[in-house]
């Protein structure tokens, strides 16, 4: 068992390194080394109760250290462009991923789950490829951001509608909402006391994130509610603490147990026998293509400008951590595996076009010439 | 110039520079630690750069010029709040013309405009002596003032 997942992470340390040579997202690389490695390729690691618990830490720790980041404060006094952009970005790719999906012949839960991961980009990708390619003096940057943000919070809905859906959705429901105001009156109660904690510079801080994430998990268990709902609901709640000092503790082992989690998800998908080619090169180049269309809706309204839309399109395109979480959530084997795949093309495509955007640029500009000056 | 800040969700903090000569600075602090920096100047022409921590402290040391200047036994300091008023601390030890006599007989802030704030007299060293603390030979005291308010009470009791 642990020889397994030993192979598998000696293989992403040799893949990590490549990614970073040659300066592309880490994450396909993860799962093509899971796909070499797993059942449609050598078929020499196996998934098991291991793997698939230091999984669920690497989901619980990104979930956690994503809602870190959503600050209810730092988001009520946004206005018009940040909530144009979020619903634009929600509306046109959820009802293309939906669309496509019901158009495929799937049926309407499975074409959901598609459309949830078909529409959610990665914030790790933009982040990084906004900052190894050196566009955060572009307005657009700030856009593509709250536009991550916004996906963040949209995840959170996300994750409450299929678990009410798939049980007693008012008990849910109430559950849910009990829960998040608890952990924001305790936080807000203690708040001085964890911010205290969390300042000491012995081994106090690290045992307490550990903790919290492994409670916010215990606590969903007896309440019957997802934990990677508590999770988020826990890191926002927290965000008004010291953010930093936690994400700082919680990082490490988000970084081990995700990669855990990419490479596995790449070793359990099985694309040998009856895996729907067509179909899903077809959602995979919608998954582009939609996005061109709700970031030039972007660009148009926000910064009136439609290169301001290219640039927002090239690093809104890569699908990543949140497509495959959900697919690993609601998904069946067949979903996840095609959810893999779009992710793989997705983030790939989207990683040449965040470091080429100023080429795509060019060149539309110069098309637009030539066509202009051909009708004139 | 005008500086605006904002929040970059997930990447750090953004400072926006207008320079009064048309070039616009961006500064943006990483959670990860370092710095991006980019200047894009009023010609159109652009540039970025990354720095660690540590140089980008060493270049706002440069840009700020020295706010801790030290000199043999006197400091010249500068504070953001007051940047039009430098400091200055000096040590002096006294000899002979100041000998027995205590700083109110000296009228020292009235003569010089510079104040003692410490004294060490035989071995024992006080803060903000009292107007009537006598001088002996061989005391060492630290003056505080501008400039030329420590020049004139070193030329006039020295």
């Amino acid at each position: 068992m642990m020889e397994g997942i030993a192979l598998a992470l000696l293989l992403c340390l040799g893949f990590a390194l490549v990614s970073k040579r040659l300066n592309f997202p880490p994450v396909p690389m993860y799962m093509l080394a899971g796909i070499v490695i797993g059942v449609s390729g050598l078929n020499i690691v196996h998934q098991s109760d291991v793997s698939d618990f230091l999984t669920r830490l690497g989901l619980l720790f990104l979930l956690f250290t994503m809602g870190l980041e959503l600050n209810p404060s730092e988001f009520s006094g946004k206005k018009g462009p940040f909530f144009f952009s979020g619903i634009v970005d929600l509306g046109v790719n959820m009802l293309i991923g939906f669309a496509a999906s019901v158009l495929l012949g799937f049926p309407i839960y499975e074409a959901v789950v598609i459309a949830a991961a078909f529409y959610i980009s990665s914030s790790a990708m933009a982040v990084s490829s906004l900052i190894e390619n050196r566009k955060l003096a572009a307005p657009e940057s700030d856009t593509i951001l709250w536009v991550m943000v916004f996906e963040d919070i949209m995840l959170l809905f996300i994750i409450v509608a299929f678990s009410a859906a798939s049980s007693d959705p008012v008990r849910v429901l109430i559950n849910a909402a009990l829960v998040i105001a608890f952990f924001f009156i305790v936080v807000r109660i203690l708040n001085s006391k964890i911010k205290i904690l969390l300042e000491r510079d012995d081994n106090i801080p690290l045992l307490f994130t550990f903790t919290l994430v492994i409670a916010a998990a215990g606590i969903s268990g007896l309440l019957g509610i997802p934990e990677t709902l508590t999770a988020i609901a826990l890191g926002s709640a927290l965000s008004g603490t010291n953010p930093g000092s936690l994400e700082k503790h919680a990082k490490p082992f988000r970084e081990v147990f995700l990669i855990v989690f990419f490479v596995f998800f790449g070793i359990s998908i099985d694309l040998t026998s009856g895996f729907p080619v067509i179909p899903v090169v077809i959602l995979a180049i919608l998954a582009v293509a939609s996005k061109l269309i709700s970031s030039i809706a972007i660009g148009l309204y926000v910064h009136k400008n439609p290169y301001s839309g290219i640039e927002v399109w090239s690093e809104t395109t890569a699908r990543g951590e949140f497509s495959l979480a959900i697919a690993l959530m609601y998904g069946t084997p067949l979903i996840a595996a095609i959810i893999a795949i779009i992710v793989l093309i997705t983030s790939f495509t989207g990683g040449l076009m965040g470091r080429h955007s100023f080429r795509i640029k060019k060149f539309v500009l110069k098309m637009r010439l030539r066509f202009t000056l051909k009708r004139a | 110039m005008s500086i605006s800040s904002r929040e970059m969700p997930g990447i750090g903090r953004k400072y926006e520079l207008d320079t009064d000569f048309g070039d616009k600075i961006s500064l943006v602090q990483l959670e990860s630690g370092g710095v991006q920096l980019y200047i894009s100047s009023k010609n159109g022409e652009s540039g970025s750069a990354e720095l660690t921590l540590s140089e980008a402290v060493r270049i706002a040391n440069i840009l700020a010029g020295s706010v801790l200047k030290a000199e043999d036994e006197g400091v010249s300091m500068i504070f953001s709040s007051l940047s039009d008023l430098p400091i200055k601390l000096h040590s002096y030890t006294l000899g002979a013309k100041t000998d027995g006599k205590s700083i109110a007989d000296l009228k020292i802030r009235t003569v010089t405009g510079a104040t003692v704030v410490a004294l060490s007299s035989s071995g024992e060293s006080i803060l903000n002596p009292s107007p009537s603390s006598r001088f002996r030979e061989g005391d060492s005291v630290l003056v505080i003032g501008e400039e030329e308010q420590i020049s004139r009470f070193a030329k006039k009791y020295l």
